[in-house]
């Protein structure tokens, strides 16, 4: 099939996106714009170029290269970019030798996919694990999105979807006939809150939590972030969302500040900087709010 | 940190460190001399030297197998036996626990050398340097590296030495090999030394052409069991001695034990687990005193579990007391610590005797061998955590899930070990070197990756390391060095090569000329040992050498298994190509002129250059492009290796044994086309990424490795390193997925290094408070401290993977 998607990864030996070792599909774009965001460059759907000054050694190839005039040298420092300039032609990542200049995101057809994907078949049979999709938000890539899984599931591959869960109802419908487990990322149960950090309503990802937790093994994935979804009162009402769903297994994911510094990579200001994951003995406070209620729950990746 | 009782603190604290140091690069570089080769405590033993002078000097004359025999018979009567307050198993190949063994036979130059210096002053006080050189006066031109030296001339001489040797290395040192402990138990010394008789009285009625070589043969191999017999009687004798002079009840009952042990082992076939060990170590340590040896070789468990099964159901033992005889016996593996020149200490960094035991596999009828010792012999470990034995866990698909999860639990501490072997890579291979299949089945690892066959005639050693990205600078030179000097093959010009194939096809040529020379040094050696070292007693143990009436090395196991050359840098070569394939003649970004010259420069002034090369696709990432060349590169520098023969018409070939060579030999390379600078380490292992190359995980990892065809190559090596907390928890069980879908994949080697980097990075600023940490170099684990810096950092830099 020659059908295409925008992905900025494929990630091999993942063993934290689904049961077993598992090659996990990043997909880009994502309809949500959370503030804690970890991949940051997987908000856009266009390929966008990151720049890691660390790698950097003031060549000057890539100012050479750049037909807009957006790289900027000065003397004994990493070469600057002029972020308003960027056209993301990536005149520069091909001119760059020293991997300081990427492009974050790439067209890739299903083939190619199914071809990396198949790679560690051996580590799938043996480990119980498969394939994921994740993102970015692999929904607002359905046609694509669902040819790969149904590609998956000719090869009789297990396979699982994270998702945000924002999009239209035929998305998901779509992606649950090929899926065996959804992992589910639920923000803030609160719908005002839910729009100040993530930029949208939350009440079309309940919707289709709903649907997706009646159709395929669901489980849920929590994103902690101090002050703002870690009140016990939240954890209460979503383990509680958890039992009345049949969800048995939820994830809490406390904050990390991966997100900023890939966010200064693409040229981003950091939406909150002062963000922190919440104190540990917090997160074990919490844990056994949803353990209590008989639901399992991991902490971390 | 799993905690240990008291008890069990008290066991480790008898373990006698005698590693050596890694404090010197290849070519004598000094580094961290100031560190010493060995502890402070450690010293030199003299006394075999001694004994074995005056033995010779008394039979000078007399036909050398038997002179060796007498000398072995006139050391084991006359040194000094010690029994520790602890030891139940007991045996000593040196007279004090601190002492190192000494090989005056072999070789004395760099030994009287070191010993003034300050990395080995404090082996000799003045008075023991002074017995040193009386010594010497009678070893002069008598020792095998004199008889050697004279042997050979002009350009063989010059493959003795990295650099002039072009790419190939040659080393006389100590050998390994495995006894037939079956047999020897089967039988007993006095089975054995009946055998010997009967074969006598057959040539003394059919007279063989050979009939005087036969017989001094026999005679000598039955003054070397005698011997050894002698030899655990005045043991017995000792303890009872301890015994009768001892207050403490519970002493003299370990004593009379001892005692009562050693009047029945080795002589008679064993009837308890305890004498079937003692049997074990005797011919362990007097294998080591007849002639330098390393190693050990035996299947563990399939040897010693029906013992350990018998006990058990007589009620003779508990788990328990069997643990502690293990873990007794470990302690004395640690007191065969063996003294290094300074180049070898460069190459086996942080070695003691390079022990390694075997457990698990298949029996030679094909059944799964794990038994209650298996496990044992993983407690042992556990509790351990020495340097030596390193375990080597034969895999295959019915190796049971709980003996993984077990050998996961101790590779978790860090140690390095169990290494798993694949039986579904290691079959293959031995069938393709013509070995039976019931022979292949038995098969064993005894020092880093060595093949052996227990009990078969192979009596091998790493005589060198073959240097393969020396070979291809060769390819690139028209066969010369820096200066000019034609060291390899005389190879067309790379400035006329229009492809990849131009440039591996010289590159083949390369290897193959300079292999073949290494092995002329190999082979000539080989009939100096015959001629100068025979070994009766461990030729005693040797399937065919009392039924042939012929000695170890006047025959050989008509395989290739049983010559081995360790082979180095084999992915520097392949990600050079794929470098030089993908810059210099497809896209054509960088001229072989220009290639040339950055190499010749070590890259000063052609940044650009290197940085192409650097991003050229590289093995370890599961690509195409890379891992065909790596095949190439890799199936066809064995096929031409083994086209250089051993004395007997057999095959030599490679090994994957690195040991610290990778580092050792990196150090004096030049440039090399994938991008590495002059001195750098070579990647760490045969089938080793070059550090950080690797960037697509660990499963990417052993994807590429298994595009290597083991049966079309050699036996590998392969090192990975996870955080501890990749083994841990809910991890674990995947983790032991992972080491299935290796088994699956069919590659032959793999081993852990289980670390936190930051743990290496605190032992290194402060090594006074990391004593014990191990990790694992390569086909062995070594103290950290004992390593030097850059042999640290390369250890560091091997790529993390994360789970």
């Amino acid at each position: 099939m020659r059908r295409t998607g925008t992905i900025f990864n494929v990630q091999r030996f993942c063993t934290h996106d689904g049961p077993g070792i598992r090659t996990t599909v990043f997909f880009k774009g994502c309809p949500l714009r959370c503030k804690w965001c970890s991949n940051p460059e997987s908000q856009k759907m266009a390929p966008q170029l990151m720049v890691r000054p660390s790698k950097c050694t003031g060549c000057g190839a890539c100012a050479a290269a750049c037909p807009e005039g957006a790289v900027v040298l000065l003397p004994n420092r990493p070469a600057q970019t002029r972020w308003e300039d960027c056209t993301h032609c990536f005149s520069c990542v091909d001119a760059c030798l020293y991997g300081a200049r990427e492009a974050a995101g790439r067209e890739a057809s299903v083939d190619e996919l199914m071809e990396e994907i198949l790679a560690d078949r051996v580590f799938y049979e043996n480990s119980g694990g498969g394939v994921t999709l994740s993102g970015g938000e692999p929904l607002l890539q359905p046609q694509f999105a669902a040819e790969l899984l149904a590609r998956c599931k000719e090869e009789s591959l297990h396979t699982a979807l994270e998702t945000c869960g924002h999009a239209p109802r035929e998305a998901a419908v779509q992606l649950a006939r090929s899926l065996d487990l959804v992992l589910f990322d639920v923000k803030q149960l609160n719908p005002l809150k839910h729009r100040k950090y993530t930029g949208m309503d939350n009440n079309r990802i309940l919707r289709n939590l709903e649907f997706f937790s009646q159709n395929t093994e669901t489980w849920l994935r929590i994103p902690l972030v101090a002050e703002v979804n870690d009140s016990e009162d939240h954890m209460d009402a979503l383990a509680n969302l958890a039992i009345r769903l049949g969800v048995q297994k939820i994830s809490l994911l406390p904050y990390h500040e991966g997100g900023a510094s890939k966010a200064d990579q693409i040229g981003l200001e950091y939406p909150i900087p002062g963000a922190c994951k919440p104190p540990d003995n917090h997160i074990k406070r919490l844990t056994r709010i949803a353990s209590d209620l008989g639901i399992e729950v991991t902490v971390g990746h | 940190m799993a905690t240990h009782s008291p008890q069990e603190k008290n066991v480790r604290d008898h373990l006698v460190v005698k590693t050596v140091r890694n404090i010197r690069k290849h070519g004598g570089r000094e580094e961290d001399a100031d560190k010493g080769m060995y502890r402070p405590d450690i010293r030199l033993d003299l006394e075999r030297s001694i004994l074995l002078t005056e033995s010779y000097k008394a039979t000078e004359g007399e036909p050398m197998v038997l002179r060796r025999a007498k000398a072995l018979d006139h050391i084991l009567s006359n040194m000094t036996l010690y029994i520790q307050d602890w030891e139940k198993i007991v045996g000593n190949n040196v007279a004090t626990p601190q002492g190192l063994f000494f090989g005056i036979d072999m070789n004395w130059r760099s030994v009287r050398r070191i010993v003034d210096q300050d990395e080995a002053k404090t082996l000799l006080d003045d008075e023991g340097r002074k017995k040193l050189d009386e010594l010497i006066e009678y070893w002069k031109g008598k020792s095998m590296s004199d008889i050697q030296q004279k042997m050979f001339t002009g350009p063989v001489l010059e493959c003795w030495q990295i650099p002039k040797g072009g790419a190939g290395t040659w080393s006389h040192w100590s050998e390994l090999g495995v006894p037939d402990y079956e047999k020897a138990f089967t039988l007993g010394f006095s089975g054995l030394i009946k055998q010997c008789r009967a074969r006598l009285d057959e040539i003394d009625q059919t007279v063989p052409f050979d009939y005087v070589d036969q017989k001094e043969f026999l005679q000598a191999v039955i003054i070397s069991l005698e011997a050894v017999i002698k030899f655990a009687r005045r043991f017995a004798a000792l303890a009872r001695e301890k015994a009768f002079q001892t207050h403490d009840p519970a002493d003299r009952a370990r004593l009379e034990a001892v005692a009562k042990v050693c009047d029945r082992a080795p002589e008679h076939p064993p009837e308890t687990l305890h004498e079937a060990l003692q049997s074990f170590f005797f011919i362990h340590v007097v294998r080591y005193i007849e002639f330098s040896t390393l190693g050990i070789g035996v299947r563990f468990d399939k040897v010693f579990g029906p013992y350990y099964q018998k006990d058990l159901e007589a009620g003779r033992i508990t788990r328990e007391e069997a643990l502690e005889l293990l873990q007794l016996l470990w302690l004395k593996f640690h007191e065969l610590g063996l003294i290094y020149s300074p180049t070898l200490s460069a190459i086996y960094g942080g070695v003691a005797a390079l022990q390694a035991i075997c457990i698990g596999g298949v029996d030679e009828t094909g059944k799964d061998v794990t038994n209650e010792m298996t496990y044992l012999v993983l407690d042992c470990a556990e509790k351990m955590r020495s340097p030596e034995p390193t375990i080597a866990l034969r895999y295959h698909d019915g190796t049971p899930r709980e003996l993984i999860s077990r050998a996961v639990d101790v590779i978790r501490t860090g140690v390095g070990y169990p290494a798993f072997f694949n039986d579904k890579a290691i079959l293959p291979l031995l069938d393709r070197w013509e070995v039976p299949l019931h022979d292949a089945r038995d098969y064993s690892i005894s020092g880093c990756v060595y093949l052996e066959l227990p009990g078969k005639n192979i009596s091998h050693r790493a005589y060198g390391g073959f240097i393969l990205p020396a070979a291809l600078l060769c390819a690139l030179s028209q066969g010369r060095d820096a200066a000019g000097n034609l060291v390899g093959a005389p190879t067309p010009d790379p400035m006329g090569f229009s492809g990849i194939e131009d440039l591996m096809d010289a590159y083949e040529e390369q290897v193959r000329y300079m292999f073949q020379r290494l092995c002329t040094i190999e082979n000539t050696c080989q009939t100096l040992y015959e001629r100068h070292l025979p070994r009766p007693f461990y030729s005693a143990l040797l399937e065919g050498c009392i039924e042939k009436g012929m000695e170890t090395k006047k025959w050989g196991y008509p395989s290739p298994v049983a010559n081995i050359c360790i082979v180095l840098g084999p992915v520097n070569v392949s990600d050079a190509m794929a470098a030089i394939q993908k810059n210099v003649f497809e896209e054509k970004t960088v001229s072989m002129e220009d290639l040339l010259a950055a190499l010749a420069s070590n890259w000063e002034g052609y940044e650009h250059v290197r940085r192409l090369m650097i991003n050229a696709p590289k093995f370890g990432n599961d690509d195409d492009y890379a891992d065909r060349l790596a095949v190439e590169v890799q199936h066809r520098s064995a096929a031409a290796m083994e086209k250089a023969k051993n004395r007997f018409g057999v095959s030599c070939r490679g090994d994957g044994s690195g040991i610290s060579a990778t580092y050792a030999a990196g150090a004096f390379l030049p440039a090399t086309p994938d991008g590495r600078m002059a001195g750098e380490p070579l990647s760490d292992a045969t089938l080793s990424p070059v550090f950080g190359m690797d960037k697509k995980g660990p499963t990417a990892v052993l994807k590429s490795a298994s595009k290597i065809s083991t049966r079309e190559t050699f036996n590998h090596l392969l090192n990975q390193k996870f955080l501890p907390q990749a083994l841990s928890g809910d991890m674990k069980e995947v983790f032991i997925d992972y080491i299935r879908s290796w088994g699956d994949l069919g590659v032959s080697q793999i081993q852990f290094n289980v670390v936190d980097p930051q743990t290496l990075l605190d032992a290194q600023e402060n090594p006074e408070e990391h004593p014990d940490l191990l990790v694992r170099v390569a086909g062995y684990s070594a103290y950290f401290v004992d390593l030097s810096k850059g042999l640290q950092d390369s250890i560091i830099a091997r790529t993390e993977q994360n789970f």
